[in-house]
């Protein structure tokens, strides 16, 4: 992005090289390209130059995304942006076979200069932008932001957040340690359970033992399937927002609050705060590694990821059978998916605020299963 | 498809009801040919599903001599590891050390004679019953013969 802030006289002398640029490919156009993503909020009148466009547009008043719940957009976009980075750069090194994942993270971590800090921000990026996505789909959910004309909206949420959990599942087997191993592994046994989901899987992973094809398959949708899909539904979300407009539940009165300059530089300050805070947790708390994973010898107390312990508890002490629990899980994802289309009514029991009492009884259960799971294993030591 | 009663309204058939069923062909053709992309597709994701070469379906172990009375020994071979377990001087058997479950490897627990599963704490007894735990299955075992001294065994 160039300079909003310079004051240039729009003399053809004074364009230096974006002149230069400019009488031989519209920078504009390229510009607007910027619009699809959310960056830039109006539409751009292409045919006008580059600069007088950005200066006007840094003058014009916004709603200010850095404030209040909207927040978690943003943040999720700039982590996003992030994971991004430091992934293309831990991929420059990485090897996916089974012979050689853990050697190449161990080269990447342990031998390579500054390695170890671009693996812990890339690690801790993917838990707090899990984190971030379920609680931008709290957010939407606790202020109605599901019902029409937002149904779209909440669909890319939904799918957004899925593909967030998806890409953290899928990029914990890339370590190949034996924590990461052995956890897909019984995350894995999760999914087994649901069915259709489980059985369509098998079919593509050949089976259901974790091996060396199931590890380029991680990878390939780590590296290049999830990520498109996701930044797909990036547009998606920024598509439909142009049509129902930005949302003014929990936060201030409707109407502009900022200018669009003002929001960039609030913009960068964030992104500098979220840089911050992954430095300080990946100091404080560094990864820690097993040793390389042994398809042979499964430790004790490995659980799956985090997100998978409520499910995980739902399988392991209930006296149901796996399959009512597996398509309980389904019925919920797919209850969650199609919220827009069942609530319609605002009338009785989807009233707003019984879907808020719903919502909250729904996360309260969640919780306490999610607790449920993290204890099973301390109780059950070896004996 | 309206085609034969809307013919039997007007003599000749309308221009407008051939146009409908020429898009409907094409529409249709275009799906068979989605169809078959999507099934050429599948069918190269679908990863092959290991199974054991016939060569390997008689693994050496070792000599008899390396197995002492009472202990188990964890053989790595390929998808199906198991464990070779001398019960006394004369008895050899091995057991799978995958769990029936959901495939996490066994432990073998000495002083109970019995093999332990990690993940879910289910236990086998070495003929591969189920005593305790979620397991939905027996473990499979296998023939164990001894030729010139040394353990074999039959991977059926």
């Amino acid at each position: 992005m160039s300079d909003p802030g310079r004051d240039d006289p729009a003399t053809p002398s004074r364009n230096g090289w974006v002149g230069w640029l400019e009488k031989r490919l519209n920078l504009t156009e390229i510009f607007s390209f910027l619009t699809h993503f959310g960056l830039v909020y109006a539409p751009v009148d292409t045919t006008r130059p580059v600069r007088e466009v950005v200066r006007e547009l840094g003058n014009q008043p916004v709603p200010s995304y850095t404030r209040g719940p909207r927040v978690l957009g943003l943040l999720a976009a700039i982590l996003f942006a992030l994971q991004g980075i430091t992934g293309v750069l831990l991929a420059y090194y990485y090897r996916p076979t089974p012979e050689a994942a853990f050697e190449s993270t161990r080269t990447i971590v342990r031998d390579l200069p500054a390695g170890w800090f671009i693996h812990q921000m890339h690690h801790w990026g993917a838990y707090l932008l899990v984190a971030i996505v379920a609680l931008r789909l709290i957010r939407f959910f606790w202020d109605g932001l599901y019902r029409a004309p937002r149904e779209v909206l909440w669909w890319s949420a939904v799918i957004m957040a899925w593909l967030v959990v998806q890409l953290d599942f899928t990029g914990r087997l890339l370590v190949w340690d034996s924590r990461s191993y052995w956890s897909t592994v019984r995350g894995l046994e999760v999914v087994w359970a649901v069915p259709i989901v489980g059985p369509v899987l098998a079919f593509f992973l050949g089976g259901r033992v974790v091996n060396e094809d199931v590890l380029i398959r991680f990878y390939v949708l780590h590296l290049l399937v999830l990520p498109a899909l996701y930044l797909a539904f990036l547009y998606f979300t920024f598509a439909t927002l142009r049509r129902v407009g930005l949302s003014t539940a929990g936060a201030t009165p409707a109407g502009p609050t900022t200018t669009f300059r003002r929001h960039l530089y609030s913009m960068l300050i964030l992104s500098v705060l979220v840089f911050a805070v992954i430095v300080t947790l990946a100091m404080l708390l560094p990864f820690r590694f097993l040793g390389a994973a042994d398809p042979y010898a499964t430790p004790h107390g490995i659980r799956p990821p985090w997100y998978m312990l409520a499910p995980y508890a739902l399988l392991q002490k209930s006296s149901m059978p796996a399959w009512l629990s597996g398509a309980g899980l389904l019925a919920a994802g797919l209850g969650l998916l199609l919220l827009p289309l069942w609530t319609r009514r605002e009338q009785g029991w989807t009233s707003p605020q019984r879907m808020r009492l719903w919502g909250v009884i729904a996360l309260g259960i969640w919780v306490a299963l999610s607790a449920a799971g993290l204890l099973i294993d301390r109780l059950q030591v070896p004996r | 498809m309206q085609e034969p009663s809307e013919r039997t309204q007007s003599a000749p058939p309308s221009d407008d009801s051939r146009r409908r069923f020429l898009s409907w062909l094409s529409r249709s053709f275009l799906g068979l040919w989605a169809l078959g992309a999507a099934g050429v597709v599948g069918v190269y994701l679908k990863a092959p599903e290991k199974r054991e070469h016939v060569a390997e379906r008689l693994a050496r172990v070792g000599p008899l001599g390396e197995f002492p009375v009472g202990e188990a020994r964890l053989v790595r071979h390929g998808i199906t590891p198991f464990y070779v377990v001398r019960l006394d001087a004369t008895r050899l058997t091995a057991v799978s050390a995958v769990c029936t479950h959901v495939r996490c490897i066994l432990g073998f627990d000495r002083e109970r004679r019995a093999l332990v599963c990690p993940c879910h704490d289910g236990r086998f007894d070495l003929a591969g019953n189920v005593l305790s735990g979620p397991p939905p299955r027996p473990l499979p075992t296998y023939e164990v013969t001894v030729r010139a001294g040394d353990v074999f065994v039959h991977l059926s």
